[in-house]
């Protein structure tokens, strides 16, 4: 019985169409996997942006009752504050619903508006490869990763002559292990 | 079944957890547990008294991590101070937008005693972080930092 498999082809079918099932799931690793890459360089995240205003009259509006409507409409925001902290003598953090916060400096009459918004797409994204989520990602992840491992082992067994891996062919599978042995060496990892 | 068909099982699943994941709500780690709340101000009044077992804090989140969202800090019950939750890189990830939301989070208290130089050093570091502006010379006095490791946070809605 076991005669009548062919497991080159067995293989090669396989090979496909994990290889077709994985094309998402490496597509959304390998694109946040760069984001991600790059952290110290900008937030992979958040678009972050800051604008400072100068206000003249805030210090002496800002214990009024209305201090807040007046400076949302001074600042042209149409949104509502949701929160609101002292956060030393002279500086209060308005925060809105619309993700903006407020840092108002009562003693230079200046108002630092910052506005955080989640990059599209590229954030949940993050969220995935970073596995922020737990739950059943966590399983479905480890299931693409030993998925993974099998499109590099049966890659080996794809080819077979001139130019499977038991030709020269083979020193590319080889690269793939001595780059990342001389990244470990040069930094004693 | 055919290996096509147990695939599409395992893909809908995957796309099952997504979908789980656009409606998970904001816990973190275990939750919080609400029943033992202490406020900020009492236990930074007295910190040694909170060191011994786990606390929930509660307070409104006026700051978060910008590049690793591993830390943010919450508004004590008391003007001009916070509280600041602090977990190793991804234990959990605090997301920027969550900024003027009220959060719980339960963790044991920890203390680290710096010198004047190691203070000035992690208030660059802190402002660096927070893309804020710093002046080394204003910090005059060593401080002791109070911060909460969770194990649970809750950040309410």
């Amino acid at each position: 019985m076991n005669k009548d498999i062919n497991w080159f082809k067995l293989n090669r079918s396989l090979h496909r169409d994990i290889g077709y099932f994985c094309i998402g799931l490496t597509l959304i690793f390998a694109v946040s996997g760069i984001a991600l890459n790059h952290l110290d360089d900008w937030n992979p995240n958040y678009q972050v942006t800051q604008e400072t205003h100068l206000i003249p009259d805030i210090n002496s509006v800002i214990n009024q009752e209305n201090f807040e409507s007046w400076l949302l409409k001074k600042l042209n925001i149409k949104t509502k504050v949701k929160a609101r902290f002292w956060q030393t003598p002279t500086e209060y953090k308005l925060f809105t619903t619309d993700n903006h916060s407020l840092l108002i400096n009562a003693q230079n009459n200046s108002v630092v508006v910052e506005q955080v918004k989640a990059r599209f797409l590229l954030k949940s994204l993050n969220t995935l490869h970073l596995n922020e989520i737990k739950s059943a990602w966590t399983y479905f992840s480890d299931l693409y990763a030993i998925l993974l491992i099998y499109l590099a082992l049966s890659a080996l067994f794809m080819v077979r002559g001139k130019k499977g891996v038991k030709s020269l062919r083979g020193l590319l599978v080889a690269a793939g292990f001595i780059i990342p042995a001389i990244f470990m060496m040069n930094y004693s990892l | 079944m055919s290996a096509l068909k147990l695939m599409i099982i395992v893909m809908l699943s995957g796309i099952f957890s997504v979908f789980n994941f656009a409606s998970a709500d904001q816990d973190f780690g275990n939750g919080a547990d609400m029943a033992h709340l202490s406020a900020i101000s009492e236990i930074l009044t007295s910190p040694n008294d909170f060191m011994s077992s786990p606390v929930t804090v509660e307070g409104t989140i006026v700051k978060v991590c910008k590049k690793r969202g591993c830390w943010m800090e919450l508004a004590s019950d008391k003007k001009f101070q916070t509280l600041r939750i602090k977990v190793r890189d991804g234990e959990m990830v605090f997301p920027m937008t969550a900024m003027g939301k009220v959060a719980y989070a339960t963790g044991k208290l920890t203390a680290i005693p710096l010198n004047l130089m190691q203070t000035k050093n992690y208030l660059a570091h802190i402002a660096q972080e927070q893309q804020e502006s710093f002046d080394a010379n204003k910090v005059t006095k060593a401080i002791t930092v109070y911060q909460l490791s969770p194990t649970g946070v809750t950040i309410e809605d």
